[in-house]
């Protein structure tokens, strides 16, 4: 873990620099006071900038104490490596994917339909066998999702291009 | 005597009354689920109060804390997993009372211990909430930016992981905060000329990404199974304990609720080390310790009762100075946020209508938690003996769906998914999530308090060292992050430990 860790310390670095340039660029304005709208931000860039050397320090004398007292680069949780596999991590990510497909399809589509879709897509990808029960489950999940969302609680969700079909 | 009166008035009121009902019942059952931790129960519902009146919304998310605690307690004993963190303590004799065929009086026993716990920790909630809140006069910028500086270094001083991870995730949280309208001069900031973005992030889509998105996530990744809880049916009955019973068990019934009380105010302690405090606590002042393990009733009460004292006794930091100690409290000063109520010193002065209703909210809530507990039991254990990928997708598409009850953006739906991504992230560096959403919560207060402050001064940063009550609270921040610090430096001294990071 700790090389992830000093990877994402350098980033947090990175962010601390650009997130300071991006408030130094912010206008100055007559309403503003003594701070303007560009101190506390410029104070926090700052922080995170030290905070983020500190982190990266703080992970490096771990690294050559854990070196020091012969541990491998792999030792679980105190290694090296993260916790779990990258195929556990991937899979992780498939279900944003799976958020970004429905919304992709939702404005087309419409909220019942989209919302049947990653019933299904999510049940599946989360480890049930494709069968009747989760067709049945993702039907009538999405019917009852458009009865709580639509019917009763009158949120607008996207209807998609079936009332075009219907006029 | 008004107080009373706004205390009447919230129990009588049936929005109110249907909002203690549907938290608990929602909470019962979101508890009853592993996994489903009382604050992702509570962020699940939290888009949902958008419409609400301030009070109906606050007593539901409060119902929902109450009632998940209890519903922890369901598979804790049946199948010996705990709904959250803080039953944990109850499987090890809740579990064995149910193999000794006792399941249906260890359930009863949580029960009332719970509801009893819950409401004496709410009479000590009401006295201490008004003395706390006398404070409010001495309460000037300068105060309220040390002590939101205050809260910041306690939460990241006593997160899990390192001191400096944590203040990082606090400063990140306060970044977070300055994206949008500058509200003191008007000025945008960190916008790259998105118009979504003018209003800034809201709190509650990352709450929704780091805590529901990223637990999701992380039982995808974990694909820990399909099948359900297979609890028996048979067992589909809470049987509660008689007078006799109860007067039997007074001694750890007493010590759960004290140590839960004292316990739900500090940060990071919370219900779990509550429970386990109170567990060891009730073992030893038993007259029978030899039965804890074995199947002791004192070992279900004590810990039921701890976690149940602590939701009122937890909010006595988050009404009094605005400062959540939890996860679950944080996500409650989001829904007091969201209505625009800053919870503080002056909120029983400004609001006492809000801070009274609440008391007689919680106080239905528990009674409901009573009711509901017996009458619930049969659709919790029908819910948990689900197989899981059902509820991963249906947990899904709630929070997908209550994402645009909100602002009805598409815009959000990225923000939550974005968010849910750093949260996973977060989870495997073990950086701390609750600095993170403090900073945001509390990034207002900061910066508004900050710069008011310096308005009064010309720009000279002497003032909060002037005012005794800044000075004091910024005294306590830096010795709260000077231990922490001086912590570190032993832990890093111990050969061995700091090689495990």
């Amino acid at each position: 873990m700790h090389k992830a860790t000093l990877a994402v310390s350098a980033a947090l670095f990175v962010l601390a620099v650009a997130y300071w340039f991006a408030a130094d660029a912010i206008p100055a304005s007559r309403l503003a006071g003594q701070v303007g709208a560009d101190g506390l931000p410029k104070l926090l860039g700052l922080a995170l900038g030290v905070l983020s050397l500190l982190l990266a320090g703080q992970t490096l004398f771990e690294m050559r104490r854990a070196a020091a007292a012969g541990q491998g680069e792999d030792k679980g949780e105190g290694g090296d490596r993260l916790p779990g596999s990258w195929r556990e991590h991937l899979r992780a990510l498939g279900l944003i994917g799976i958020g970004v497909g429905y919304l992709l399809l939702l404005p087309h589509l419409g909220y019942i339909v989209s919302a049947g879709l990653l019933l299904a897509a999510v049940a599946t990808y989360a480890g049930l066998k494709p069968s009747w029960a989760t067709l049945l489950f993702a039907v009538g999940g999405g019917v009852v999702f458009y009865l709580i969302f639509v019917k009763i609680l009158q949120i607008p969700l996207p209807a998609g291009f079936w009332p075009g079909l219907l006029r | 005597m008004d107080g009373l009166t706004y205390a009447l008035d919230a129990v009588t009121t049936p929005s109110t009354v249907l909002a203690a009902a549907g938290g608990v019942l929602w909470g019962i059952l979101g508890g009853a689920l592993p996994g489903l931790s009382p604050s992702i129960a509570m962020a699940l519902l939290l888009p949902f109060t958008f419409d609400m009146s301030p009070l109906a919304a606050i007593i539901l998310l409060t119902g929902v804390y109450i009632g998940a605690e209890y519903g922890g307690s369901i598979p804790a004993i049946l199948i010996r997993t705990p709904g959250t963190n803080a039953a944990a303590a109850t499987v090890i004799d809740g579990y064995t009372l149910h193999q000794q065929g006792r399941g249906g009086e260890a359930l009863g026993l949580s029960l009332v211990a719970g509801t009893i716990a819950g409401l004496v920790g709410l009479v000590c909630l009401v006295l201490l909430t008004a003395p706390l809140s006398a404070l409010a006069l001495y309460f000037k910028p300068p105060a309220y930016f040390a002590l939101a500086f205050l809260g910041l270094s306690i939460i990241a001083a006593l997160s899990e992981g390192s001191l400096i991870k944590g203040l990082i995730m606090g400063v990140i949280g306060l970044m977070v905060a300055t994206v949008g309208t500058d509200p003191l001069s008007g000025v945008t900031r960190f916008t790259f000329g998105e118009p979504d973005l003018l209003g800034g992030i809201d709190y509650i889509f990352v709450m929704l990404g780091v805590f529901a998105v990223a637990e999701l996530m992380s039982k995808v990744a974990e694909k820990d199974g399909v099948e359900g809880g297979a609890i028996s049916k048979a067992v589909a009955r809470v049987k509660l304990p008689g007078l006799r019973k109860l007067w039997d068990l007074r001694r750890a019934q007493a010590i759960g609720t004290t140590v839960g009380i004292i316990e739900g105010p500090i940060p990071g302690a919370g219900g779990t080390v509550a429970a386990f405090l109170s567990y060891n606590e009730a073992k030893r002042w038993s007259k029978t310790p030899e039965k804890f393990g074995k199947g002791s009733e004192e070992g279900v009460v004590a810990p039921e009762a701890a976690n149940n004292a602590v939701t009122s006794s937890a909010l006595i930091p988050t009404l009094s100075f605005g400062i959540p100690g939890s996860n679950s409290m944080a996500i409650l000063l989001g829904g007091l946020l969201i209505h625009g109520i800053q919870p503080g010193p002056m909120l029983l002065t400004s609001r006492p209508d809000l801070v009274y209703g609440l008391f007689g909210g919680l106080f239905m809530s528990n009674l409901f938690m009573l009711i509901f507990g017996l009458l619930v039991l049969g659709p919790a254990i029908w819910l948990v003996n689900r197989p899981k990928p059902y509820l991963t997708a249906g947990i899904f598409m709630v929070v997908l769906s209550g994402i645009y009850v909100i602002n009805q953006s598409l815009f959000d739906f990225w923000i939550v998914l974005i968010a849910g991504i750093i949260g996973y992230g977060m989870r495997l560096l073990k950086f701390p999530v609750l600095p993170l959403i403090l900073g945001i919560v509390l990034g207002y207060m900061v910066e508004s308090n900050y710069r008011r402050s310096l308005l009064l001064t010309n720009g000279e940063h002497r003032v909060f060292l002037e005012n005794p009550l800044s000075l004091g609270l910024l005294i306590c921040a830096g010795l709260i992050i000077g231990l922490a610090i001086l912590s570190e430096i032993r832990r890093f001294r111990r050969p061995g430990i700091a090689a495990h990071g």
